[in-house]
């Protein structure tokens, strides 16, 4: 960056480009644009963050309430629902005290958010997962919904492109339900893995694959391989694990053509009535509260699905009296989250060996892709699309030992083999779970905040009820006992894969976003982040999202050096 | 369960639906901002690791008594063998600070679990838990420990044992204090470093897995 760009005010400017948020797909969003040579201004509305701030390599003994830290009680009731948000790291959360939200009685949602450069790229599972057209098609596959207006073919190379650059790790099975991608070396299985692997390929045919994540098994782009300590959600010294700070949003910066702005909490995308184009977006600032304007000749909103609608929902004008982009009054509908709850755990008993304190940690485990209702399997007759299993089978200490004294101490190190699969389900996009704005709750910085209405419907349920079962089933192949089934269908939002509420679509009648990412109803304002899903798939969906968020750039690009934007 | 899972325990609260905060609450937290306090503890640095063997030390939530009868009942979950027990991991006092700031609900369920081990004692022994000889400790702990299985014999149904809930509560809370202590890290084998090299995996050949 050059000094001179570096010294000028921020505010005097006319940005090209207007990032809001930083995380997966902001990072990626602000990379693309500048390297372009856009002039970007990337917002977040959070803090920095640094290196200084990781504990991976903290024992829990050094933490003065090991991770029942009243503090994180006291102001982050529903962060805590996820098991990321920890004594060590609770302030990357949001406060839940100053961002508030409602639901409706008997329709509870856990929301889980992080404010702070990098958003929930810091502290993400990082699985990464392609879609197919079983999925991008889906609509016609079974006659449920609608399909996305892209396909496998337009998205693959952009899954190349990501794919390369952040460093997955993956096995390549030639599975008809989940496309092999640019594979990093895979991580090891253990003993019971394979076990289960051989077990239920011979038995029932279906996939047992090691997890696909990005994490780097070797040197990359550099940053370095993993070290195998655990704990990804703390931070990485090593920078092993893919988060956009130190990658993306790096990049973006580096490039010389982006300012990043920390502290920006943006309010609303301001518009030019003359042209009915965006002029810029408004922001408070998060420390002192002054409200400030910025000027772009696109606003590019990567806030997280449910935080960009609500931008656009905020953004009401005149002519534009439901929310921008909201013509079609699909705004703010069709919510998802991956159903969870479903799967099955119990011991393999007859393995050999003990619990190993020092045993390198694999921040990774095993993957069933889905496997009902494919082109092959044929039509289930309880439901329709399917559900993917994560899982992981290993020797670990036996905290569930009976007994005490010296049996029970004995016993804990003596370990137990376990071996667990947890169901994640698509969820189907369904017009009656939905956000709103209200009206009558407002944020710390006086923004309206979000009414999110959603439920699991009959068909995840079944899901997670067959989930369980096949679990069991593939559990009991294995050899395992004790095997206990659980058959829940967890509260939205527990995946925390939220997907919808500016859906995609060719017809603006009944989509917020074009093929592109391009608001139908304002030319200069983009949504590209999990909000523009037209299904849920039941893959983990970050490498889906930042792709096509790729896709949108090199579309928005394009038309920056045709004029016409 | 894993370790994590041990720590996290008993933490998870039910869900939360609207925050309205109180304004008042809310403006605090600013004024922690302004003043760029946004770092957990641990993220600051700081250590807490030596707080509980503080000379000095006083219970915040326990009185004498329920402290006393959790040293030994500590000491009797998890003794010393060749490696320390819990009561030389503290775990008395780290339950105790847990528990100083926990909601009613969790204060008053341990409350209740140590209260039914001493009026299980006062019952069969006419004394409380702590005053008990080491045998009689040990043989109403077992008692407890085991619940009585079902009888074949009789048809008898395996009954929900209340004891055998009181007990586990109790332990889980021990165990939880112990094996999150250093002493505990210890006690599990962990040498004291972060990497130990790539994971290995499997290296058994194909069809010998066990």
């Amino acid at each position: 960056m050059s000094g001179l760009y570096m010294l000028q005010d921020p505010l005097a400017q006319t940005y090209d480009v207007i990032v809001v948020g930083s995380g997966a797909t902001g990072g990626w969003a602000a990379k693309q644009t500048a390297e372009a040579g856009l002039k970007v201004a990337l917002l977040e509305a959070g803090r920095a963050v640094s290196p200084k701030e990781f504990t991976e390599h903290m024992p829990a003994y050094k933490l003065k309430y090991r991770d029942h830290s009243p503090e994180i009680a006291r102001t982050r009731p529903v962060q805590k629902q996820c098991y990321a948000c920890m004594e060590y790291n609770y302030e990357w959360f949001v406060n839940d005290l100053e961002n508030p939200y409602s639901t409706p009685q008997g329709k509870p949602f856990t929301w889980q958010r992080l404010r702070i450069l990098g958003g929930r790229s810091l502290v993400w599972g990082r699985q990464s997962y392609r879609m197919s057209d079983n999925d991008f098609k889906a609509a016609s596959r079974d006659g449920y919904g609608d399909d996305w207006p892209i396909s496998y073919a337009d998205v693959a190379p952009y899954y190349d492109l990501v794919e390369k650059y952040v460093g997955i790790t993956g096995a390549a099975e030639g599975n008809e339900m989940l496309p092999d991608g640019q594979f990093l070396p895979p991580m090891k299985m253990s003993c019971g893995e394979i076990l289960l692997r051989d077990r239920v390929k011979a038995k029932f045919g279906r996939t047992v694959t090691i997890g696909r994540a990005a994490v780097l098994t070797q040197n990359h782009n550099g940053r370095l391989g993993c070290h195998y300590c655990g704990p990804c959600e703390r931070g990485c010294s090593t920078f092993s694990y893919f988060s956009s700070p130190f990658t993306t949003v790096k990049d973006a910066v580096a490039s010389g053509n982006c300012t990043l702005i920390t502290n920006a909490v943006v309010s609303h995308v301001d518009m030019d009535n003359a042209t009915n184009k965006a002029r810029g977006v408004t922001y408070v600032d998060r420390l002192t509260r002054k409200v400030k304007e910025l000027r772009g000749k696109s606003v590019i909103l990567c806030a997280q699905a449910l935080e960009s609608t609500r931008i656009l929902l905020n953004s009401s004008t005149r002519e534009h009296p439901n929310g921008l982009g909201n013509s079609s009054g699909a705004l703010g509908h069709y919510l998802m989250d991956h159903v969870v709850g479903g799967g099955a755990y119990g011991k393999l008993a007859d393995m050999k060996g003990k619990a190993d304190a020092n045993e390198p940690r694999r921040p990774n485990g095993i993957y069933v892709p889905r496997f009902r209702n494919t082109p092959t399997s044929g039509k289930h007759s309880r439901f329709i699309r399917g559900y993917g299993f994560q899982g992981g089978a290993d020797m670990d200490f036996n905290f569930a030992a009976e007994g005490y004294g010296t049996t029970f101490k004995n016993a804990v190190k003596e370990g137990a083999y376990q071996v667990s699969l947890g169901g994640f389900g698509e969820s189907l996009a369904r017009w009656d779970n939905y956000v709103e704005i209200d009206k009558d709750l407002k944020d710390a910085w006086g923004i309206p905040a979000l009414r999110i209405s959603m439920t699991h419907g009959d068909n995840e349920a079944a899901l997670m009820e067959d989930a369980a079962a096949t679990a069991a089933e593939m559990l009991e192949a294995t050899g395992a006992k004790d095997i206990h089934l659980q058959t829940n269908v967890e509260m939205p939002g527990m995946a925390i894969h939220e997907l919808g509420t500016a859906r995609m679509g060719t017809d603006p009648k009944k989509s917020v976003v074009n093929p592109f990412n391009q608001t139908h109803d304002v030319k200069n304002v983009f949504v590209m982040d999990g909000a523009t899903f037209v299904s849920s798939a039941c893959q983990n969906p970050t490498l889906s999202m930042m792709a096509i968020t790729v896709r949108a750039c090199a579309n928005l690009i394009d038309r920056f050096h045709k004029n016409d934007v | 369960m894993k370790r994590r899972e041990l720590l996290r325990a008993g933490a998870l609260a039910g869900a939360v639906a609207a925050l309205r905060p109180p304004v008042g609450q809310v403006q605090s937290q600013t004024q922690n901002q302004a003043q760029g306090q946004e770092l957990t503890p641990a993220q600051s640095g700081v250590d807490a690791s030596n707080d509980l063997a503080a000379p000095g030390w006083k219970p915040r939530f326990f009185d004498e008594h329920q402290n006393e009868t959790l040293i030994v009942l500590s000491d009797l979950i998890i003794p010393a063998t060749d490696t320390p027990g819990a009561k030389e991991a503290l775990a008395n006092r780290y339950i105790d600070l847990v528990l100083a700031a926990e909601k009613p609900e969790g204060q008053k369920a341990f409350l209740n679990s140590l209260s039914y081990l001493d009026g299980e004692s006062m019952r069969r022994y006419k004394a409380a838990f702590r005053y008990l000889k080491r045998q009689d400790q040990d043989d109403l702990l077992h008692a407890l420990a085991y619940p009585k299985a079902g009888s074949g014999w009789t048809g008898e149904a395996a009954s929900a044992d209340v004891g055998h809930t009181h007990f586990e509560l109790l332990k889980q809370r021990i165990a939880g204090a112990y094996y999150s202590s250093a002493i505990g890290e210890k006690e599990l084998g962990w040498d004291g470093a972060f990497a130990h090299g790539p994971y290995k995996g499997c290296d058994h050949a194909e069809g010998n897995h066990q």
